[in-house]
């Protein structure tokens, strides 16, 4: 009982953790908005951000769950192991605090909770461009590069 | 007219053994213009005056779709979780070989949500989490997605998949996880930056995106030169992925 | 009408009730564990999957919450028809209402991919949809089953009873039509699109309910050794056979609708003849043991007034319709969506391909974990308001 009750101490001694800025830090001298702010207020962000990207399409940067996440978490630690939410270390930025408040979140659940590592192929391509990315750039559409539209006028000759 | 030409056109390409597009002397290109879709702007809401659509020519699949498949799953990052079984796999996108039970006649194409205006699994969800965008795309908003499953109960096409297990290392762009439903929502974050979906890249040769709405879009003029087939027509659901060679 | 008046008083809280009392709700917890297990691990431990979407839960939920305005009926006949020999049983029937409801409805919140989002179910509301109507109807239906028991127990709101009676009859009706048409509206379900589901539901709910109820009133009875005469028991024999009846007409209907329609000869026929264990489940458990047999055993003059067959025939009818609702459910699953008519199709995600489902020991324990929460609950309110007439036997109730 009483070794239980020095552990529970134990744990009041550790105090407020200390959230891992130094990604962050090595990346930017000020958060989006002022750090009392962001401490007090980011979930109102993320909640009026994911509406708006969800439903109406605005994928602008400032707000985003993704940039925060590029910005504050390293994806891996120093000995190459991968950084997660879940990890029983809570050195993840966003569980060093979550953990400490007892506020469970389910955003990384779907979201991706570290910067991508590997890269995917990048595709390039514009919607309103007229070159696909099979076909080398400046030079003219190949015939057979695009779909064959049918002309009325054409076929009644050919057919 | 014209659309009767078309067909007959394909169907005398197909006599001769010749795939359609092989038969180049009555290709016309339209010129393209620069301008047809122009990128929104990324603090602008998406409108409803563009309805995103795509049109598949089947015979011009050389692969009946497959890499189209390849690209999603890369673009998406789905169809290997760890801990589902084969059946609980999610499957945006998929082959179909489809074989006429009378006449034999047999074509392999891809399917995906259909992406239709008056879509089912909209109607159905009890949050509003199936949703569709002002712009025509059909997606989950997983934010408030209680994972009821009552939308693949709905979706004519088997569009949609549930998500059996805990996930890790998702694509940033393209979150997905446990307990929520998914299907294929045209990458809309390739979209919103003015890029094509990843499976129309994979397969630049069969397959035109664009605006349903816009009169002058390629994919306007190709399907009302050509017409464009929906699979399950008779619900009518008008669907915003249509197919040629169906 | 009759010059006594009927007695109510509180269950006895005896031995074998709390051994009962602690069966149910150790069944109960065996629910949570599975909940819990679902809720960590996700659905991949269960046997549901991207084809069967709804499985064995959703066949226990629905049986229940279908019972349960089922069992709400005999409440009914005696307020909104005033056929007083149902009166005495009024308030027990209300209260299994809510406790098989509310059992039903743990399972089905239960199973969700995000249970934990109950709350957004509740904030967010598309209308279009049918089962945001049925989140209202459920609601609506505990509240007012409770102001209906209310009206019942207190002397001073009797003026009340029938307009309570009432409301909560009609409600009771919405609310089954609008379980029905969760399938009902499915337009691209050939097993399911039919507006005759929601009128099969119904006549499902009164002859679940009361077979449910006629077996819990009788052993309830037993347990605390009251007199329950042959008058009553009787009344709900016939009940019962007029309710099984109907609901294996309207089935006949559906299938006989279904078999006109070309589109639908194939799942007919998956059905009907060669789906194997479907097959299987849909003659034998469905028709006969849920249908015939029980009707039989009703209808037979040598077994009149014998209690054990009535209870043989309520027990055959809750197993009959159970099978029945697998059957839909499940079996309406296992047949392929139907992409391509006249055609044979493949693919990597199981097209055109036969299903297969097998619960897993999971689902098994969330769904009577759910029947075990109901029943807990069912015991709990007879001990702890007066739901149970002293005598139900013959005597009592003659004069009625």
């Amino acid at each position: 009982m009483l070794a239980l009750f020095a552990i529970a101490l134990v744990g009041c001694d550790a105090g407020v953790p200390k959230s891992n800025l130094a990604p962050a830090k090595a990346k930017a001298a000020q958060c989006v908005e002022p750090t009392a702010e962001m401490r007090k207020n980011h979930m109102q962000y993320l909640l009026v951000h994911r509406d708006k990207t969800v439903i109406e399409g605005i994928r602008t940067t400032k707000h985003s769950l993704n940039e925060c996440i590029n910005c504050h978490i390293a994806p891996t630690r120093e000995d190459g192991s991968a950084v997660h939410y879940a990890d029983e270390k809570k050195d993840h930025f966003c569980a060093s605090c979550h953990t400490y408040v007892g506020v469970k979140l389910d955003c990384f659940q779907c979201h991706a909770d570290r910067p991508q590592v590997a890269g995917t192929i990048n595709y390039q391509h514009k919607l309103s461009s007229n070159t696909y990315h099979l076909s080398a750039k400046g030079t003219q559409p190949n015939a057979s590069d695009l779909l064959w539209l049918g002309n009325s006028q054409n076929q009644g000759v050919t057919q | 007219m014209s659309q009767i030409n078309a067909y007959r056109r394909k169907f005398m390409a197909a006599l001769s053994g010749i795939a359609a597009g092989g038969l180049a002397s009555g290709v016309i290109l339209r010129s393209v213009q620069a301008n047809d879709v122009p990128a929104k702007p990324v603090d602008q809401p998406v409108s409803n005056k563009v309805r995103w659509g795509m049109l598949i020519d089947i015979n011009r699949l050389t692969d009946g779709g497959a890499s189209m498949v390849e690209a999603c799953k890369r673009e998406h990052g789905w169809g290997n979780d760890p801990k589902a079984r084969p059946e609980q796999q999610a499957q945006w996108m998929r082959t179909v070989k489809v074989t006429d039970k009378l006449t034999k006649h047999s074509f392999t194409l891809p399917v995906m949500c259909q992406h239709c205006a008056e879509p089912p699994c909209v109607d159905v969800c009890p949050t509003g989490a199936s949703m569709k965008r002002a712009d025509g795309i059909v997606q989950v908003n997983k934010h408030i997605c209680i994972g009821c499953r009552y939308c693949m109960m709905a979706c004519p096409y088997k569009a949609r998949s549930f998500v059996h297990e805990n996930l890790t290392d998702q694509q940033p762009h393209s979150p997905r996880g446990i307990g929520t439903v998914e299907s294929c929502n045209l990458c809309v974050h390739r979209i919103d930056k003015g890029q094509l979906p990843a499976c129309v890249e994979a397969a630049p040769n069969a397959v035109i995106f664009g605006d349903l709405n816009d009169p002058n879009s390629r994919i306007s003029q190709a399907m009302k030169a050509l017409g464009g087939s929906q699979i399950r027509a008779d619900l009518g659901l008008n669907t915003g992925v249509r197919y040629l060679g169906l | 009408m009759s010059s006594k008046t009927i007695v109510y008083s509180e269950l006895r809280a005896s031995k074998a009730y709390y051994i009962l009392l602690s069966i149910c709700f150790a069944i109960a917890g065996l629910g949570a564990i599975s909940f819990f297990h679902l809720e960590h691990e996700g659905h991949y431990v269960t046997g549901m999957n991207n084809q069967i979407v709804w499985g064995l839960p959703h066949v226990f939920a629905i049986f229940l919450i279908v019972a349960a305005s089922g069992a709400l009926n005999i409440a009914s006949i005696g307020t909104v028809f005033s056929k007083t020999i149902y009166q005495p049983l009024g308030r027990l029937s209300a209260l299994l209402a809510i406790s098989l409801l509310i059992g039903g409805l743990a399972i089905l919140v239960l199973d969700l991919g995000h249970a934990d989002r109950l709350i957004i179910a509740m904030t967010y509301y598309n209308f279009k949809s049918i089962f945001a109507w049925n989140i209202i109807l459920y609601n609506g239906f505990l509240a007012l089953c409770i102001l209906y028991i209310w009206t019942m127990q207190d002397r001073k709101l009797k003026a009340f009873y029938p307009y309570a009676g009432f409301f909560a009859f009609s409600w009771r009706l919405i609310l089954t039509l609008g379980t029905g048409s969760i399938f009902g509206f499915l337009v691209s379900r050939a097993y399911y699109n039919s507006a005759v589901l929601a009128p099969l539901f119904i006549a499902l709910s009164f002859a679940l309910g009361l077979a449910v109820f006629i077996i819990l009133l009788f052993f309830t009875y037993r347990l605390d050794k009251r007199e329950l005469g042959d008058v009553v028991l009787n009344r709900l024999r016939y009940l019962l056979a007029i309710f099984v009846a109907a609901a294996m007409f309207l089935e006949l209907a559906r299938h006989l609708t279904a078999l006109y329609i070309a589109q639908r000869q194939g799942v007919e026929q998956f059905i009907l003849l060669d789906g194997g264990i479907y097959t299987l489940l849909f003659w034998v458990g469905q028709v006969l043991v849920g249908g015939l047999i029980p009707l039989s055993l009703i209808f037979c003059r040598a077994l009149k007034n014998n209690h054990w067959s009535l209870l043989l025939a309520s027990i055959l009818v809750i197993i009959g319709g159970f099978v029945q609702l697998y059957v839909l459910i499940v079996g309406g699953q296992v047949y392929p969506l139907e992409l391509f008519p006249n055609a044979e199709v493949q693919s990597s995600f199981f097209d055109g391909e036969i299903h297969a489902y097998a619960p897993s020991i999971w689902e098994w324990m969330l769904g009577l974990g759910g029947v075990g929460l109901a029943l807990a609950l069912f015991l709990c309110g007879m001990v702890a308001l007066r739901f149970l007439p002293k005598s139900l036997a013959d005597s009592e109730l003659v004069a009625h």
